[in-house]
């Protein structure tokens, strides 16, 4: 069963998210979906730019004004 | 409002008002731009020695006078305090940044005012505005004044400054990692 996770990076700049997110992916299995809540739009950048060279599964949501989340399918 | 659905899924909107545009896009942008800041003002283009500029008219606003500072005491800055931030090309130059990133948030409904999260950040940001406004002035530059305009003007500190730009972004995050992490 995969599962899902949520990491609040609201608030927080660069290159904040993309650490956390590299860090919350490292210890998840293949299949798991994390969701990653940001509001600075360069994290907006490099954390999809980043999970997709890695090569995961990327979706961009913008759920508010300023506001997105990636959510990132691990897939190897 | 009907037009603002039409446009919000224009494909148009999309790509020149909503994503980001690409770094080399950016990079042409400001190359271009600089000439004509360099052209029209005269001098390079610089962020933090106006900024510096605003502080000692804000002092003189209330009373102070920075006659006897050893930075403000060649005659042309001297020249450039008296003649006013209204006279000045850099005070247009910063006021015209933060409206166009103002502008680009708000019609790429991208604006949000942001929670602060820890009073660790609040700390952290303003010890780096301290110590960033600090090297500049001491540098005699930011990354804007120093490193980029610095070497499109062939200038040897340009690079010089990059060297160590990237020395201190190694050294910034690795205390990143160990104080925000």
């Amino acid at each position: 069963m995969s599962k899902e996770v949520e990491l609040d990076c609201l608030g927080e700049a660069c290159p904040v998210p993309l650490i956390k997110a590299e860090k919350a992916l490292e210890g998840m299995d293949v299949g798991d979906v994390l969701i990653c809540q940001i509001d600075h739009s360069c994290a907006m950048k490099n954390v999809p730019e980043w999970a997709r060279e890695q090569g995961h599964n990327v979706e961009v949501e913008e759920v508010d004004d300023g506001e997105w989340e990636v959510i990132i399918e691990k897939v190897k | 409002m009907k037009i603002f659905d039409k446009i919000k899924t224009d494909p148009y909107y999309k790509v020149w008002l909503k994503d980001a545009w690409p770094y080399v896009t950016g990079a042409i942008l400001l190359s271009v731009f600089q000439i004509v800041s360099l052209a029209s003002a005269g001098t390079p283009w610089g962020v933090s020695g106006t900024l510096a500029d605003w502080g000692a008219w804000l002092y003189q606003l209330v009373g102070g006078s920075v006659d006897k500072w050893y930075y403000f005491a060649s005659d042309a800055a001297q020249a450039k305090l008296a003649a006013g931030p209204l006279k000045d090309p850099g005070t247009f130059r910063n006021l015209g940044l933060i409206a166009g990133a103002l502008f680009a948030a708000l019609i790429a409904s991208g604006f949000k005012f942001k929670k602060i999260k820890t009073w660790r950040q609040v700390a952290a940001a303003v010890l780096g505005g301290l110590l960033m406004g600090y090297g500049a002035r001491i540098a005699f530059g930011c990354n804007i004044g120093a490193l980029f305009s610095g070497i499109a003007s062939m200038s040897l500190s340009g690079w010089v400054y990059a060297v160590f730009l990237f020395l201190g972004a190694i050294v910034g995050s690795k205390l990143l990692v160990k104080y925000f992490m």
